[in-house]
């Protein structure tokens, strides 16, 4: 098993899938110190951006991974009116497509909470930190608690060093 | 002569920023190697993710390898 964060995003980003980065990976972007095992991110739910998701990942064996059989990832317009969320396994890792984010809400209340981010293979948005925290305390579980509490440390620390990020 | 607190700072003692508020001094006292953090906010994102990268890579060799091991 591998996770290859890079190769995925870049993926994403050919295919021009709208998407913003939440999750464990937004919080390394914002300076915590936390190993994720997993890419989450929240995208718009039409048919058009789930067929760029298709074509992302199309050629990495996708599967739903909470399926009991692995269903391959085999959209269908009809299947795309139904889905909420994509938990996919592929063989570049886990990426896991959500249509809402609690704490938030739906990819467009993410969209208005999310900063451009330039990494060297393009242009992402990612969930302002305000809104990562406010994700966090949402979910609610350990793991998500003890990231806030790094995460309002390092927004503690933005607030005395104007130029960090 | 080293003093005390260089003594103490070589032994692991983290030296707690004078200027840190009350966040940081509650991360660090929840147990959170906040010298870890300091490190990595002095990266690019771009940096962090890389790090991450390497991070992970290492925790799923070493869980893979445990998984190995329990299927002999």
């Amino acid at each position: 098993m591998q996770q290859n964060d890079k190769a995925l995003l870049s993926r994403l980003k050919e295919q021009n899938v709208e998407f913003v980065i939440i999750g464990g990976v937004c919080g390394v972007l914002h300076g915590a110190s936390l190993v994720t095992l997993d890419l989450d991110i929240c995208c718009r739910f039409n048919l058009e951006n789930l067929r760029r998701i298709e074509a992302a990942v199309k050629d990495l064996h996708p599967r739903h991974r909470l399926t009991a059989n692995k269903l391959p990832l085999e959209l269908t317009d009809e299947l795309c009116d139904s889905l909420e969320n994509i938990y996919l396994n592929t063989d570049l890792g886990i990426l896991d497509c959500l249509g809402e984010v609690a704490g938030i809400g739906d990819y467009e209340q993410v969209l208005q909470r999310s900063i451009p981010h330039d990494l060297s293979y393009g242009e992402f948005r990612i969930l302002n930190l305000d809104a990562l925290i406010a994700a966090k305390c949402a979910a609610g579980r350990q793991k998500d608690l003890d990231a806030v509490r790094l995460l309002q440390a390092i927004k503690e620390k933005r607030k005395q060093q104007k130029d960090l990020f | 002569m080293i003093d005390e607190a260089t003594l103490a700072q070589m032994n692991g003692k983290y030296a707690c920023p004078l200027d840190a508020g009350p966040a940081w001094r509650a991360a660090m006292e929840y147990g959170f190697d906040m010298s870890l953090i300091e490190d990595t906010l002095r990266l690019t994102p771009e940096q962090r993710l890389e790090q991450h990268q390497r991070a992970l890579d290492l925790v799923l060799e070493v869980k893979e390898a445990g998984e190995r091991d329990a299927a002999k």
